[in-house]
């Protein structure tokens, strides 16, 4: 062992270098976050395809209604050319499915193979009582949950760290507000309190921004204010009050990239819990409106499961459990890399 | 210990003010008159009126001395004439660029106000009316009779003359908007009003009207009376059922508590035993696989716990009954998935508290003088572990008074989660406002009764 110390082993040793290597090293959370890096890209795609039939001004694909296909399973749950004969009796995607059936009768194994994978993406993951297509209203789905997550963020984080570094730093009279409106808010039963926010803002996503939004910053503040009191005494923050530094530059040039890795920690665990709160009021009806998402799409499969189509119900929860897996993974492994004293389990 | 209870009920004061005023600006300020969202949008004005009388809406939000009413429409005219459209020898004109929109009132006539519906009596009004004249001069009259309009021969008598002095200058810019404020008194009833202007040698215009109510006192406002409601524990009356809300949450908070309590006590019980586990068998291979499980049951969503439990064991398999509130049986599905969908949480919670006491010096004493595991644990750790269970439990009290909302409404159980669920789905505003409002203060004492708890098993607390 070596134990000297060396320039290449001291650059580096940042708590987010420190950080960084410990993620790098734990296989969960490069794997989470390769999953999260997915639903990104979906998200996008979805975004994409959303701009592009808004600005045309057509119906999107996953709104478009196609009675005559709807209940369409999952395409490996169909055989290749079962549509064909569902076709013939006046059901499901008659014409692709004539054409293909034709050609499949006096033709070889590479057009075979062509027609079945055709097959195959047509809509891969079955339609809905509409004959809409539960792959890309599950894109959109992802979408909508991605857009709630950062927007609350967006809300949230600045009230929680300013309020939080104000509390912190200054203490006395600006404490005492501070803490009576953390305190107060966080007596409100929470998820009642994102309800009456909702309704009191009107439905629509507005509704499940600032209802979430506008709850969850109570936590962050909390924690921020507790780091930012522990760090006001550290001699970094002496020696910034020597040199004569204003108070507002010292608490957010100084302080809050100090105490920054809560906010990072925060954001990821709540992520998922804005994810199902979303879920959670657009199955309610007030949510999302006129757009898929995931709430409501669970909310139109309900019934449907009943009757034995269960593959839209299954595919949005396997799309939900997945991100709020990955996220509930990536955050555990987040605290553990960047704070210790906040960490849940042991390594 | 006496001294620190009572500084810690003064400490809940603020608290529960607060709440109060969260509610309030919620509700009040934010949320505005709920009367047009909750009656639907062909409504008669009158029945607005009434819906907001009877809960304070038209008063001033703070401090104020007028009330709104809604006997006009249209107070002002940026879309059109509103009432105005009938009436004879009145020009519309829509807002342009720097011009507001405003009705034109040929000269040499009188105008009878078209008020929504009759005023009330023996109050005073107060007639707010933002206008220009160019030339010419225009008066305002309001006329009441004593005896209802169809009988003939009652002469009207004058309530109260307001006038419009002519205008010296030609006006022409947008800042020659003029308001006058004109009070007058109804008589006793019945009343009728007859409100005329009359104008003569120029159009008069008017861009915006108002009409607002007098209080009784300056103080009485939007927020007296809520925390008047508050005081008399009245918490309106639902629009939807038409019940009092009190009474609405009498009725329910019996099939909540039958719901919750169960979850709750089986979910403590089942969740610190596993914690316990993990402790047991730290860092082998069940501690880890158990860790996995609760991420995993975590990261379901609870709509779908109940949605596949429902389908799956109510109706496939057919073990329990589906939907309703009639014998034991009803709950048992209900409370079985409440527990599993709660259980990787709460596993995980217990777990860290238990590990974190494995690691305390008092634990290595007691291993190294020869407690035996069992012994360390349940003894030791387990004890020592209470407070922060504890607090947890006391904390999740008030949780059990909301009820579970989805859990409820799927399987039919009137309780408070399904009365708060119904509440939303018709902005049923005083429900909402009730079972918030009560949780928070709820919540509040339950936090009371934590430090308290803490104060009385926690030597250390009170100390400080």
């Amino acid at each position: 062992m070596n134990h000297s110390i060396t320039p290449s082993s001291l650059s580096g040793h940042s708590l987010w270098g420190d950080a960084w290597r410990q993620l790098r090293r734990d296989r969960i959370a490069v794997a989470s976050f390769w999953i999260i890096v997915v639903y990104l890209a979906m998200a996008l795609y979805g975004e994409g395809v959303f701009w592009y039939f808004h600005c045309k001004d057509m119906a999107p694909p996953y709104q478009q209604a196609n009675l005559r296909e709807e209940y369409l399973a999952p395409s490996v749950f169909r055989h290749p050319f079962a549509i064909a004969s569902a076709a013939d009796s006046g059901g499901v995607g008659a014409v692709i499915a004539n054409r293909d059936n034709k050609l499949a009768k006096k033709s070889g194994l590479v057009i075979r193979l062509g027609i079945g994978l055709r097959t195959l993406a047509h809509h891969p993951l079955g339609t809905d009582n509409l004959g809409r297509d539960v792959f890309q209203r599950t894109v959109q789905g992802a979408r909508i949950a991605f857009q709630v997550g950062i927007i609350t963020a967006c809300i949230a984080i600045p009230i929680g760290v300013i309020l939080g570094c104000l509390a912190g730093y200054f203490g006395g009279k600006t404490d005492d507000f501070i803490v009576w409106l953390y305190s107060t808010f966080s007596s409100i039963p929470g998820l009642l309190f994102i309800l009456a926010i909702a309704m009191v803002v009107g439905k629509g996503l507005l509704g499940v921004y600032l209802g979430i939004g506008l709850t969850t910053w109570v936590n962050l503040c909390r924690l921020i204010r507790g780091e930012v009191m522990k760090h006001k005494t550290r001699p970094y923050v002496q020696a910034a009050h020597a040199l004569g530094l204003g108070d507002f530059r010292i608490m957010f040039r100084h302080i809050l990239p100090n105490v920054f890795h809560i906010v990072i920690i925060t954001f990821s665990l709540r992520f998922p819990a804005a994810i199902s709160t979303e879920v959670f009021m657009s199955f309610l009806g007030i949510g999302v409106q006129g757009e898929p998402s995931w709430g409501i799409m669970i909310s139109n499969a309900r019934l449907r499961l009943w009757q034995g189509v269960w593959w839209e119900m299954t595919f949005v929860t396997a799309a939900i459990f997945f991100i709020v897996l990955a996220f509930n993974l990536l955050g555990d492994a987040l605290r553990d890399a960047l704070d210790p004293r906040l960490r849940t389990s042991e390594r | 210990m006496f001294r620190y209870i009572i500084r810690r009920i003064l400490q809940m004061i603020p608290t529960v003010f607060g709440v109060i005023v969260i509610t309030f600006i919620l509700f009040n300020i934010v949320g505005g008159s709920p009367a047009a969202m909750t009656l639907g949008k062909n409504i008669s004005p009158k029945a607005l009126e009434e819906f907001d009388e009877q809960r304070g809406f038209n008063k001033p939000l703070l401090i104020g001395r007028w009330s709104a009413t809604r006997a006009y429409e249209d107070t002002t005219f940026t879309r059109n004439a509103g009432p105005w459209r009938q009436v004879e020898g009145v020009t519309y004109t829509a807002s342009q660029r720097r011009e507001p929109g405003h009705i034109t009132l040929a000269p040499g006539k009188d105008y009878v106000l078209p008020l929504a519906f009759k005023l009330k009596p023996q109050a005073t009004y107060q007639w707010v009316l933002k206008y220009r004249l160019l030339t010419g001069t225009a008066s305002f009259k309001a006329l009441h009779s004593c005896q209802p309009d169809n009988v003939k021969g009652a002469k009207p008598a004058l309530a109260a003359v307001g006038s419009i002095e002519r205008q010296t200058r030609l006006l022409t810019t947008n800042s020659a908007w003029q308001t006058i404020k004109i009070p007058f008194t109804t008589g006793v009833t019945p009343t009728t009003l007859k409100m005329t202007v009359h104008t003569e040698g120029g159009a008069l215009e008017i861009c915006a009207l108002k009409l607002r109510k007098q209080n009784a006192n300056w103080f009485d406002t939007q927020f007296a009376f809520y925390l008047s409601q508050i005081a008399r524990f009245d918490f309106g009356k639902s629009n939807f059922t038409n019940q009092r809300v009190s009474q609405m949450l009498k009725d329910g908070i019996g099939p909540s508590l039958c719901l919750t309590v169960p979850i709750f006590l089986i979910e403590l019980v089942v969740a610190v035993s596993i914690a316990l586990l993990c402790a047991f068998f730290r860092n082998t291979f069940v501690d880890r696989l158990i860790v996995v499980i609760a991420v995993v049951l975590m990261s379901v969503n609870y709509l779908v716990w109940i949605i596949f439990g429902q389908y799956m064991l109510g109706y496939r398999w057919g073990w329990f009954p589906l939907w309703g509130f009639e014998s034991w049986t009803f709950l048992l599905l209900p409370v079985l998935i409440g527990v599993v969908s709660g259980l990787g949480e709460n596993v995980r919670f217990y777990r860290t508290i238990m590990l974190d006491e494995m690691y305390r010096d008092y634990v290595r004493t007691a291993f190294a003088k020869g407690v035996s595991r069992p012994g360390v644990l349940f003894k030791h750790v387990l004890k020592n572990g209470m407070i922060p269970i504890l607090t947890n439990v006391v904390i999740a009290i008030p949780f059990l008074y909301t009820g579970s909302l989805l859990l409820e409404s799927f399987f039919g159980i009137p309780g408070l989660g399904n009365m708060g669920i119904n509440a939303v789905n018709y902005s049923d505003v005083d429900v909402i406002r009730a079972i918030v409002l009560i949780g928070s203060i709820l919540y509040v004492i339950a936090n009371l009764m934590t430090d308290l708890c803490y104060a009385l098993f926690d030597p250390r607390v009170r100390l400080n």
